[in-house]
């Protein structure tokens, strides 16, 4: 293993004092692992989080126009409830909270502890919950479908709809119905080291990539053969629209790396979606690509659509300013 | 026929015998754990509980609902992962049941424990049989439950704790994970013990004894 870090057991924190340092608009909150917007607004509160070890996601994502609060765990592991009810409060400016999270058994237990703590307190609280990933109907990690990089989409929806001074119930139906909107689907080329354990969590040979791969390295569909980036779009898009008919309708792209992948490569690869969202008559409203979602240093890439409407556009185009995504209005 | 309760001060010290046991079975424990689990089992659930004995003086002189309370917010933080959770689960549930008692009888014992199974299988999304910390709960409860119900004395419903609560730990033994790493192992775990099962059995193990005893067993 080489990386660039001190003591495995510290690199949650020091990361986080690292970011803090990065983006003035946040401030860390040692102990809890919470990063916060340091300008509390008077609107609806956002608080995602959930394992490290898939940066930008999700601390890169505080800032105006995303999330108010994101509450990291240790390496790909659920926050505890004490943690996310420090990021609730840090995100609550009497309007009320709401949650996204990821469909991990560990995650929705420790967020629903920490939500009925939060209500005894009697703060407001939504949840939402991403389960995107098409690849398995069931995981290692999840009961029902996984949640990987469509949630970026849900922050940005639910963001934005609170940005717009709309009510907890608006802001969380949004939300809602980015969640349903939208699938992904990825596929690694390499495996992943966590820091505390040295050694890569599963062996892919020299020429082999797993479909369907989760965001832990848990398993997926299939070890293949590597194929190449027209093959690899064509699993990816024929996979999610088996699944959801975007055909003919305006669909948000996003072309995600998993950490290890270079950006000539997602730039590739999404000429390549490009080319088959045409041919199946998908309308790309606007491309995301870049490293949303990663897990470590693994190879591979992921790719969610996210079907629009009015409302869902009008979200996405609003303006964001965080670490990990800016926006500026209309592409 | 001999009644027995437990105040708060009398927990605190049960609450000791099991940081003491935990800490006597850490090799024991460990093992278990390397052969299913990620192997941190041992060393999560003893730093909870040293948690939980850092305000032992302070809890002495709180309520039972207080008492469990705490006890819950820490294991949570203390533990951490799942089994935090989960226990704090447990120990929140028990707050509420324990609302009204200023003693805990046996009869109270049942009703917290049975507050704590449930909080457990809902937020575990769980069930017995999945070769959990659930196992020896549910047949600890189940075997108490049954005593009380046939006028068993309070000696008797308590060996029935401690019974069940050990029968159920050994089945562990032969049942697949559902839930939890082991179940992504081959074989499911089969002929290992669970190591969250183990560590329940102690406690439970170790409740019926200082009920019996006041609150001051040392096993």
């Amino acid at each position: 293993m080489k990386k660039i870090m001190n003591q495995p057991d510290q690199v949650v924190s020091e990361m986080l004092e690292g970011l803090e340092k990065i983006n003035p608009q946040v401030r860390y909150i040692p102990g809890f692992e919470v990063i916060a917007r340091r300008n509390r607004e008077d609107k609806v509160g956002i608080v995602s989080g959930g394992g490290s070890g898939h940066e930008p996601a999700h601390a890169g994502y505080v800032g105006t126009g995303m999330l108010d609060a994101a509450v990291c765990g240790n390496v790909f592991a659920s926050p505890s409830p004490d943690r996310i009810l420090e990021g609730i409060q840090a995100a609550d400016a009497g309007k009320g909270v709401l949650l996204i999270v990821k469909n991990y058994s560990g995650d929705i237990m420790n967020f629903e502890m920490a939500m009925e703590l939060a209500k005894e307190e009697g703060t407001k609280l939504e949840m939402v919950v991403v389960k995107d990933d098409v690849a398995v109907p069931d995981s290692t990690f999840s009961t029902g479908r996984r949640g990987i990089a469509g949630t970026v989409f849900v922050h940005k929806i639910a963001g934005a709809r609170a940005q717009e001074g709309a009510s907890l119930e608006e802001v969380a139906a949004a939300a809602r119905g980015a969640a349903e909107a939208v699938r992904s689907m990825g596929v690694a080329l390499t495996s992943c080291t966590l820091p505390a354990v040295g050694t890569p969590g599963f062996a892919l040979a020299d020429d082999e990539m797993e479909v369907g791969m989760g965001i832990h390295g848990e398993p997926g569909v299939e070890k293949t053969p590597v194929k190449t980036a027209q093959e690899i779009a064509q699993i990816l898009v024929g996979r999610i629209l088996e699944d959801y008919d975007y055909r003919g309708k305006e669909t948000a792209v996003l072309i995600n790396g998993l950490g290890a992948t270079p950006w000539m490569e997602l730039a590739i690869l999404t000429r390549e979606v490009d080319r088959l969202l045409a041919q199946e008559g998908v309308v790309p409203y606007r491309y995301l690509t870049g490293n949303f979602m990663t897990s470590l240093d693994m190879a591979g890439a992921s790719l969610s659509l996210l079907e629009l409407n009015e409302e869902r556009k009008r979200l996405l185009d609003a303006p964001c300013d965080t670490l990990a995504l800016k926006i500026g209005g209309r592409v | 026929m001999k009644e027995y309760t437990m105040t708060p001060s009398g927990y605190v010290a049960y609450l000791e015998a099991v940081s003491r046991r935990i800490r006597e079975n850490k090799d024991y424990v460990t093992q278990l754990d390397a052969a299913t689990g990620d192997g941190d089992h041992w060393a999560n659930l003893n730093s909870g509980f040293e948690k939980v004995l850092q305000k032992k003086d302070s809890m002495k002189q709180m309520t039972f609902q207080q008492l469990f309370r705490s006890c819950g917010m820490d294991l949570m933080s203390g533990v951490g992962g799942s089994s935090g959770v989960l226990y704090g689960s447990a120990y929140l549930a028990a707050a509420k049941a324990a609302a009204q008692m200023e003693t805990l009888d046996v009869a109270g014992l049942s009703q917290v424990l049975s507050a704590e199974l449930e909080a457990i299988m809902a937020r575990g999304n769980a069930k017995p049989g999945f070769k959990t910390m659930i196992d020896p709960l549910y047949q600890g409860t189940e075997a108490m439950k049954a005593a009380l119900a046939e006028g068993k004395t309070d000696a008797e419903v308590l060996e029935a704790l401690r019974n069940g609560a050990r029968e159920g730990m050994e089945a562990t033994a032969g049942m697949e994970a559902v839930r939890g790493r082991a179940c992504y192992q081959a074989d499911k775990g089969v002929g290992h013990l669970d190591p969250g099962a183990v560590t329940m059995y102690y406690q439970l193990d170790l409740l019926a004894a200082c009920m019996k005893e006041g609150g001051e067993a040392d096993a």
